[in-house]
């Protein structure tokens, strides 16, 4: 924003960044197997502000529908639900990464062509650690950047030692996001 | 055809926004004119004015927080106030605020900081009773296009010349009475701060009420719910009269980053540094209208 927008109380909701940078973990993921012991969850989801319009329910039912016929060939699956936020995930469950890459992007590009690309938050892959414990990777759209989120033990905490570790290890293969205040959390994801 | 970025700019609200900051600048150039014509003295002034400005600028913050009663919340303590924050920065690719907490039973939200990065968000736990989980969402992102229109910066900013010209007004009261022959410029700046104060009070009043069009607006782009954040408004309003006046801890320089106006009676519309509540649910209804297409090409009431 610039500075006359600031002057004239302008606001506009940030678009998905241009640099599209969700591929990355389509070959990110072999190194977190091989490298980091971290097996891939099979799952992830893409979340954003559902929208009070008709045009924007059919935009997301027609998006679902293409992903649910494509994956009766990929063996993807789809579920789709509302969050206590009022946030609506789609998730989609395919133990092979890549066709979950396709899967997110696909939706994510229809409801960018139909203009609500400013309602996506984010991307949300999930893993599982060494001991059985989960993570994720989460991709904020806006930015075009990656950063980890990892539960800790107990409520509302996070395994900051192991969530810069593989900011650490991960860094040249997904474009990590550099200010770490902006490593929000996405606490009930339902991965 | 763009939809989310299909808000058209409210014209004629940013028309009235550019009128009102030129002409504070117009009365602020008169009063620096006359500082520098009444000499020495007006120089000193200005200079101690200009102290309290940046001080003002770094420590409002804290004070005000303080004044307020309000408290640091830790993600812990409150996480789903700071859950709805933190995606409410996401989705505005805004850094997070400090996100603060005053216990009153009186429903009210504000946002403090200077700057983007030393922001706070502030609410009352009687907002978080009343409210929904949407229309505070709604509330929220209102107090956020404040951080992003830096609101707390520009109503300072504007305020400057108008603290100096009250100064020269104490400063007049208190020294000006003796000797009027040895210096008649001075009495002369006294005047011309007098007719500053004034003006730009009321200047200043119109412009924070624009400002707060403005959130709204930029509320309803963060959310596209501006119908949450009416029946937000509506509630507030609604329990605000009910409560007794003791309540409030506010003072005026504080009232202008409210949500709504702590007092809805007595003062007059001129005064007040937040529109009423029927213009501002007004024009979220027809943002909603917008939003849902069947608005056509009617200008928005802006």
């Amino acid at each position: 924003m610039g500075f006359l927008d600031s002057l004239l109380g302008r606001s506009r909701t940030p678009k998905p960044a241009k640099k599209d940078r969700l591929f990355a973990m389509s070959t990110a993921y072999v190194t977190l197997d091989t490298a980091h012991g971290m097996t891939n969850g099979g799952k992830a989801g893409l979340v954003f502000q559902a929208e009070a319009t008709s045009d924007f329910a059919r935009i997301v039912a027609d998006a679902e529908e293409v992903l649910r016929a494509t994956g009766e060939e990929t063996g993807t699956q789809v579920e789709v639900s509302d969050d206590k936020f009022g946030y609506r995930w789609v998730v989609v469950s395919d133990p092979d990464v890549e066709d979950l890459v396709v899967g997110l992007s696909a939706i994510k590009d229809s409801l960018d062509v139909g203009g609500y690309g400013a309602r996506i938050l984010a991307a949300v892959f999930k893993f599982t650690r060494e001991g059985g414990r989960d993570a994720y990777f989460i991709y904020n759209v806006k930015r075009g950047l990656w950063y980890p989120f990892v539960p800790g033990e107990g409520e509302q905490v996070r395994d900051n030692e192991a969530e810069l570790r593989l900011k650490a290890q991960l860094g040249g293969e997904l474009p990590m996001e550099p200010e770490l205040e902006r490593w929000f959390p996405l606490w009930g994801v339902p991965l | 055809m763009n939809r989310s970025s299909a808000m058209k700019a409210p014209a004629g609200l940013q028309a009235r926004m550019l009128l009102t900051i030129f002409l504070l600048g117009v009365v602020y150039v008169a009063l620096m004119a006359a500082l520098f014509a009444s000499g020495a003295s007006g120089i000193t002034i200005g200079l101690v004015a200009a102290g309290l400005f940046v001080f003002q600028l770094v420590a409002a913050e804290k004070i005000g927080l303080r004044a307020m009663g309000a408290e640091e919340v830790s993600p812990r303590e409150a996480p789903e106030l700071h859950a709805m924050v933190e995606r409410l920065c996401v989705q505005a690719d805004l850094p997070k605020p400090k996100i603060a907490v005053m216990r009153t039973s009186m429903p009210n939200a504000f946002a403090m900081g200077r700057s983007k990065k030393a922001a706070t968000v502030a609410v009352t736990t009687g907002i978080m009773e009343i409210l929904s989980p949407a229309e505070l969402e709604g509330v929220l992102a209102h107090e956020l296009a404040h951080i992003r229109h830096r609101d707390v910066m520009i109503m300072t900013l504007v305020s400057f010349f108008a603290s100096i010209a009250s100064m020269i007004l104490q400063f007049g009261f208190l020294f000006g009475g003796g000797d009027d022959d040895e210096n008649p410029g001075f009495l002369a700046l006294v005047l011309v701060a007098l007719a500053v104060y004034v003006v730009s009070f009321f200047l200043m009043s119109a412009l924070s009420r624009y400002r707060e069009f403005a959130a709204d607006r930029g509320a309803a782009e963060l959310t596209r719910r501006p119908s949450a954040l009416s029946s937000a408004l509506m509630k507030i309003s609604g329990t605000m009269e009910r409560i007794p006046e003791q309540d409030l801890r506010a003072h005026s320089e504080l009232a202008a980053f409210y949500i709504a106006r702590p007092s809805t009676k007595s003062l007059f519309a001129l005064f007040s540094t937040h529109p009423p509540m029927e213009k501002r649910i007004a024009a979220l209804e027809a943002l909603e209208r917008q939003i849902q297409g069947t608005a056509g090409a009617q200008p928005l009431p802006a």
